[in-house]
């Protein structure tokens, strides 16, 4: 990510002020561009580990089979900072998960956007700190 | 408050620069001079048995590359106005990145032309929720006075190369992710004011010792200020002996492990045994420490280089917490699956 941070820094002109980008890998080693998948489930897990969260959801199919799908997100510590805690993503809510599949295949993506069922997207149309206050309640549903 | 800081400091350290050259007339005034003047101008506190307090916890905050970019190239300092309105737009750019906003709202390629670089997480998951700091310094090298890293030809191939698989492969063994993928190390200096997670660094003295703990990957330097020679183990992060020159704590570091073999995402934070690294580090405020790194390494560079990188001091009660960066890191199953697969489908479709 050092290296996206100096292509963007490159691109001043049309860039004025570059966002270093909170990864420790490279994305296309993990995940495909070309993948991009929408899923909507429900909250089994959420493992708080460095150097990336991971969010393990339930997915119901069309066919009424569910898969159990693990989505990729910041570092906890740099969630934590922004005031995401345990509260913030409890076992039973509802989200909707826009992102990239795994390049295996797998039932693994990265979560780009993160939507409550209420239409909020997970932190944002808050203050302070960033924290979400409201959308996260699991009888939202 | 501290960019405004900056901006004024930058007035002031051209009206210093313009006396000393009244007072020392045929002196050699280099582009960096203005730089240089900046660290008179506060003096720190000091530890209760002496020492200048360096105690903190830091972060780089500040927007400047660490080469000077090519549109930039007879550049090296950017005029108060265009300072101001670089600010303007990371001010406006930061209120767009809390609100959720994407994509050039928020200082990233535009959308439309990729969904990645840059793009690939929205902003709650990136954004520390301070804005950067707006320098009128183009580029954190201040030596050569170009701004671009001296490599030798060998190392600058091995850089385009690096560039070329950085993300990409091949993945054949956990050995060919770079050393930051692999959760070992982005290098000493890259440690201070790089990192996935926004470089959090702890300074801690103790009487003879100074101590920094380095958020990303749980690495620590304890480096003595007691006047010892240098010893004779080699080790990756090398061998350090401080000391202080005024209120400026200067960290000489020599005797590292050859690990130019290892991947790196970048050619210039690898060490080798011919590297000879100069740290120095200066409170120039009450916020920020001027990290200067000089680095000599004719295994990588044809030259001596130095870079002046200010870190800023995050409130007090800012804590560091615990890495485990191996135990989580599910990266690295998951790339080399995903190269596996990506063969295979490579085969198929032949």
């Amino acid at each position: 990510m050092r290296t996206m941070l100096a292509i963007l820094l490159a691109g001043a002109g049309l860039v004025l002020t570059a966002v270093p980008v909170a990864a420790h890998h490279a994305f296309a080693a993990e995940f495909d561009a070309r993948k991009p998948i929408k899923l909507r489930g429900t909250v089994v897990k959420m493992e708080w580990i460095n150097p990336h969260s991971w969010i393990h959801i339930d997915v119901k199919r069309p066919d009424g089979k569910v898969e159990r799908w693990m989505i990729e997100g910041g570092p906890p510590n740099a969630l934590y900072r922004r005031g995401f805690t345990k509260d913030s993503l409890p076992v039973g809510t509802d989200i909707l998960v826009e992102g990239f599949r795994a390049k295996d295949g797998s039932n693994r993506g990265n979560g780009r956007d993160l939507t409550f069922s209420n239409g909020k997207k997970l932190f944002l149309g808050s203050s302070g700190t960033g924290a979400p206050r409201d959308g996260q309640n699991s009888t939202d549903r | 408050m501290n960019r405004r800081y900056v901006v004024s400091l930058g007035v002031l350290a051209t009206a210093i620069v313009i006396l000393a050259l009244a007072l020392a007339p045929g002196a050699a005034q280099a582009p960096t001079a203005a730089k240089t003047a900046a660290p008179t101008a506060w003096t720190p506190s000091r530890t209760p048995w002496g020492d200048p307090d360096l105690q903190g916890v830091y972060r780089y905050e500040a927007a400047i590359p660490l080469e000077r970019p090519a549109n930039l190239a007879d550049t090296p300092f950017l005029t108060d106005e265009e300072v101001a309105r670089r600010d303007q737009a990371e001010q406006e750019q930061e209120a767009k990145r809390l609100a959720g906003g994407e994509g050039v709202d928020v200082g990233r390629q535009p959308l439309s032309e990729s969904p990645i670089r840059g793009n690939e997480y929205n902003s709650f998951w990136q954004d520390h929720g301070r804005p950067r700091q707006i320098h009128n310094r183009t580029s954190l090298i201040v030596d050569p006075p170009d701004g671009k890293l001296p490599y030798t030809p060998d190392a600058r191939k091995a850089e385009a190369r690096s560039a070329a698989r950085y993300g990409i492969g091949p993945y054949e063994s956990f050995l060919d992710p770079d050393t930051g993928e692999r959760c070992l190390t982005d290098g000493v200096t890259a440690l201070m004011w790089q990192g996935p997670n926004g470089g959090h660094n702890r300074i801690m003295q103790s009487p003879g010792y100074v101590t920094i703990l380095h958020e990303e990957y749980r690495d620590r330097r304890i480096i003595p200020v007691d006047g010892r020679a240098h010893g004779s183990i080699r080790q990756w992060f090398g061998d350090a002996v401080g000391r202080w020159e005024g209120s400026t704590l200067v960290v000489d570091t020599v005797n590292f492990l050859d690990k130019t073999h290892y991947e790196w995402a970048n050619v210039w934070t690898r060490p080798s045994e011919t590297l000879h690294l100069v740290e120095r580090f200066t409170r120039v405020d009450a916020d920020t420490i001027e990290y200067e790194i000089t680095i000599e390494d004719p295994t990588t560079f044809a030259r001596p280089w130095k870079a002046a990188i200010p870190i800023t001091r995050l409130p007090d009660g800012t804590q560091i917490y615990e890495y485990a960066c191996h135990e989580g890191n599910y990266a690295m199953p998951n790339l080399l699956s995903g190269a596996r697969a990506q063969a295979q489908a490579g085969e198929e479709g032949r």
